[in-house]
């Protein structure tokens, strides 16, 4: 097949141009990542002098990190899904009061980040100075009631945060479940419990397996937690083991190379079976169509359920809120403050000490970067894989949504090395934060916006093309303006995300590019954890004008769409 | 353009589109003479919409050549390939595609402000085209707020009003219901003559096929089955897909008889009697199979006076449809379908007559 010279010029510049920045952006630093995995010659010496596999088995003396990350794994995921399934049940299928308000408070803990759930919970559950460990101690207990700095502590934490993952996921199935296939089962004469077992379960299962294996990677990959809560207690997980190698002196290059790429060869299988399960495993249910589901009268039970509801955000949202608020507010944070205790002056510091205030403008510099190119960016990629006709456009998603399998930590780990060998001496400024956000938020931006994208009837663009407006004047008349809503929830969902990144930035940021979400943790292991609390609230605070910006502006284009 | 009326204005030549190793058109060949009405007739999957699609540019043919106006907008051969924006044709999408951000006006001058026309240019126009498919009145309606019959007729004028060279509809009728499509039809056949332009239609339905039509292009499996006017395509299918699927049809196979062939009408001999039929001039081997539309047999109690293809048949099912009556009798080893409007009421179960016009009964080729 030959292409004519004349024929979709600007579109083949366009896609070109795309297939080369993504290629740059995420193959480039995988290679440099793969390199290092598998340089066994002279630690001094670039390029490699010998290659071979010897890092890899490195890995084998460190069985104890191994074990604890799928301790961690598994405990947290198993959490997640009961919480998930639990709350899924209750809020789809079930009378208990309050559902749509609840519905819409479960992304509340997804916000919320696993940072600060982690750094709150820490204040609530250390063995000595917890404020709940203060309070039992009060009642006359003896040592402490709860250890935060375990493996159960970790998982905690992260179920909490992952809980509402598994929410949406299971959710979405339970939604999209015809009640008919119930309403048939019961028909023929089933009882309750035998619809239940032989129609409703089978039907959720593949929805509930795959939110199993896509929280369970997200595991695998997790940092934040595991760095907050393990460090104190030298309980090592790969990621944080992984940073270890690379904060000490001298620095396990090869070791940590190898450690992040069995954990990104791990991930990426995983994520492979999931797709395969969402894709295959589906049967009828998933038809695109939202159904009212049957909701049970569950009786009495439904206070109990109700309670369910209560405690998951109160433990995920709530309680973490406002014990960083009590610990921000107090002099010296104890569980029993003295009145003379109470102070606002970590919050005066916050914003008045330099280390902050550059951070923090720094964050909402590369935010506002982040989001605006990233759109550009990601909105024409978005067009090339799913309305383009050009050859390759399928490798270019495969590409795109490849960091995803990758931890944010290993994947600046292969930036830090690819960048720095780069011609241009960007290494320890902002471009890198930046040009590392952009690539990691790669398959957010890129989702967010064809979900949109694939919304859009085809034939709108395809009727500008026969009226004969050019590429150009199309994507501006009608492509851009119909995509408006999406690009406004991924301009602002980029921006959240890069305020929030820890990952990529804690490794990647230099003395002169400090960035608010690692400045949080150093304060916290370095300085005062009353400042780190006023800290971590004030982004939080950034976040949640971001997001309520972001909901305002999605529920008025959708409106104006739909009318 | 003195020989316009001898050069056809679009010609499409071996025309093959495959989806990946899919074959969609198998190599397709036809021509549309200016002004005329061309339909692309056939079953879902039969690759009408692809054919139309590779027409307008939005799809890349395989193989093949189509001309517009006598110069190739695709040619593998020559390796040319014009982008859909620059072919000079306009199109009307089964969806309307109407753009819901922008109103009634908005939409329909969107061809014109691309050619850069003036702004008097543009509303005069726009206002002349709103008029003739009487949507004047709303034009500064947003589009989204339109029913779908008023859609399909801003997508209409946004199609014609400027003066495209060619018109494309890919299924235009197919999403309004059975009423409001049948109005339609007669409303779009109309504004074609009216505006005189060479143009292709791409349809399912039988009955917008043949109301909408000069000449029909029945397509199947990537290839056509038949080219003709409407009344060659009824009235002398040329095979079995045709004749079913060109509205409904009996098929009577047997042995050829032609020691009976008389008065240039080919025998047939059947498990039910000897059938005389019309073979058009088409070539009579041993076993043969005729066509017979169902609305054109008679049945009655008495026995009619005709001396061929009269046969006494039972009545086998008797239902009421409304505008038809439909009755299968049992003729032979085979049920028999008769359709009529003002059939003589027969008792299930009882005998009469069956009976059909010899002209009626057309050959098949196999």
């Amino acid at each position: 097949m030959r292409v004519s010279r004349f024929s979709f010029k600007p579109q083949a510049i366009a896609g070109a141009f795309v297939a080369i920045v993504a290629g740059l952006l995420v193959l480039y630093p995988v290679a440099y990542l793969l390199q290092a995995a598998l340089d066994t010659g002279d630690p001094e010496a670039r390029p490699p002098t010998a290659y071979g596999f010897d890092n890899f088995a490195g890995l084998l003396e460190y069985p104890q990190i191994i074990l604890n990350t799928l301790t961690v794994s598994f405990a947290a995921t198993a959490m997640a899904l009961v919480l998930g399934f639990l709350m899924a049940w209750i809020l789809t299928r079930t009378n208990v009061p309050g559902r749509r308000l609840f519905e819409q408070m479960m992304v509340v803990p997804y916000y919320l980040t696993p940072l600060l759930g982690a750094l709150a919970w820490s204040l609530l559950g250390t063995p000595e100075s917890g404020f709940l460990n203060q309070a039992y101690r009060a009642l006359g207990g003896a040592e402490y009631l709860i250890d935060i700095n375990t493996a159960a502590g970790i998982a905690w934490v992260m179920a909490l945060f992952e809980g509402s993952v598994a929410f949406v996921m299971i959710g979405a199935v339970m939604k999209s479940m015809d009640p008919a296939l119930e309403e048939a089962s019961q028909v023929m004469g089933a009882s309750r419990i035998r619809t239940m077992l032989r129609v409703t379960l089978p039907l959720v299962l593949p929805g509930v397996l795959g939110a199993a294996i896509f929280v369970f990677a997200e595991m695998l990959g997790s940092f934040a937690a595991a760095l907050v809560l393990g460090l104190p207690s030298r309980y090592y997980v790969v990621t944080t083991a992984i940073y270890q190698f690379m904060q000490q002196y001298p620095p396990k290059i090869p070791l940590a190379a190898a450690m992040g790429t069995s954990l990104f060869v791990v991930m990426f299988v995983m994520l492979f079976i999931y797709r395969r399960i969402i894709t295959a495993g589906s049967y009828v249910t998933i038809t695109g169509k939202a159904f009212r589901p049957r909701v049970n009268d569950v009786g009495r039970l439904r206070y109990l359920l109700l309670a369910i509801c209560l405690f998951y955000l109160f433990a995920s949202v709530v309680l973490p809120l406002l014990t960083l608020f009590y610990a921000s507010i107090q002099k010296i944070s104890t569980a029993f403050p003295a009145a003379s205790n109470f102070t606002t002056e970590h919050f005066t510091k916050a914003f008045t000490m330099n280390a902050a205030t550059t951070a923090l403008g720094n964050s909402l510099w590369l935010g506002l970067w982040t989001a605006t190119l990233g759109v550009l960016l990601m909105g024409l990629i978005s067009w090339i894989i799913y309305r383009s006709k050009l050859p390759g456009a399928a490798a270019i998603e495969y590409i795109v949504m490849f960091p995803q399998a990758v931890p944010r930590l290993v994947f600046a780990f292969g930036m830090m090395w690819a960048w720095l060998m780069f011609p241009i001496p960007i290494y320890g400024t902002l471009w890198l934060l930046l040009i590392a956000y952009l690539t990691v938020f790669l398959p957010l931006g890129v989702r967010t916006i064809s979900g949109v994208m694939l919304q859009i009837d085809k034939s709108l663009e395809e009727c500008a093309q026969m009226c004969g407006a050019s590429w150009g004047y199309r994507i501006r008349t009608v492509t851009v303006p119909l995509l408006w809503p999406g690009l406004i929830a991924a301009w602002l969902l980029l921006f959240v995300a890069s305020i929030r990144e820890l990952g990529a930035s804690i490794l990647l940021m230099g003395p002169h590019s400090k960035v608010i979400t690692p400045s949080i943790v150093e304060s916290w292991f370095a300085s005062s954890t009353e400042l780190t609390a006023a800290m971590a609230l004030i982004q939080t605070a950034v976040v949640a004008i971001a997001v309520s910006v972001l909901l305002a502006v999605t529920r008025r284009a959708t409106a104006h769409i739909t009318d | 353009m003195a020989d316009a009326a001898r050069t056809p204005h679009i010609e499409v030549e071996n025309l093959e589109i495959h989806y990946g190793v899919v074959p969609a058109v198998r190599g397709v060949s036809f021509s549309v003479q200016p002004g005329e009405q061309l339909t692309l007739l056939g079953p879902s999957g039969c690759g009408k919409t692809t054919t139309l699609r590779a027409i307008a540019g939005l799809e890349k043919p395989s193989a093949g050549e189509i001309r517009i106006g006598g110069a190739p907008v695709y040619s593998s051969a020559r390796s040319v390939n014009i982008p859909a924006e620059k072919r000079g044709l306009s199109m009307v999408f089964q969806s309307y595609a109407i753009w819901p951000h922008m109103s009634v006006f908005e939409n329909v001058a969107y061809g014109l402000r691309v050619r850069r026309e003036s702004k008097e240019a543009i509303v005069e126009k726009v206002d002349r085209a709103l008029d003739m498919v009487q949507m004047r009145p709303y034009r500064d309606r947003g589009a989204s707020q339109l029913s779908g019959g008023q859609q399909q007729r801003v997508a209409l004028a946004r199609a014609f009003v400027f003066q495209p060279a060619v018109l494309l509809f890919d299924e235009p009728l197919s999403n309004l219901d059975a009423k409001l499509r049948a109005d339609m039809r007669i409303e779009l056949r109309e504004l074609q003559h009216r505006l005189g332009i060479t143009s292709v239609y791409v349809t399912h339905d039988l009955e917008e096929a043949l109301a909408m039509s000069d000449r029909i292009v029945v397509m199947r499996d990537g290839l056509i089955a038949q080219v003709g006017s409407p009344g060659d395509i009824y009235n002398t299918p040329r095979n079995a897909f045709v004749a079913d699927f060109v509205g409904s049809a009996n098929l009577i196979r047997g042995r050829h008889r032609a020691d009976l062939d008389a008065d240039g009408l080919v025998a047939l001999e059947t498990a039910g009697g000897v059938v005389y039929g019309m073979a058009h001039g088409r070539p009579a081997g041993a076993d043969l199979t005729f066509s017979v539309r169902t609305v054109h047999l008679q049945l009655s109690a008495q026995k009619p006076a005709a001396a061929r293809n009269v046969w006494p048949v039972r009545v086998a099912r008797s239902v009421f449809q409304g505008d038809f009556t439909q009755v299968n009798v049992a003729w032979g080893d085979q049920v028999i379908v008769v359709r009529g409007a003002a059939m003589e009421p027969l008792a299930e179960g009882s005998g009469a007559f069956l009976s059909v016009e010899p002209r009626r009964v057309v050959l098949l080729e196999e």
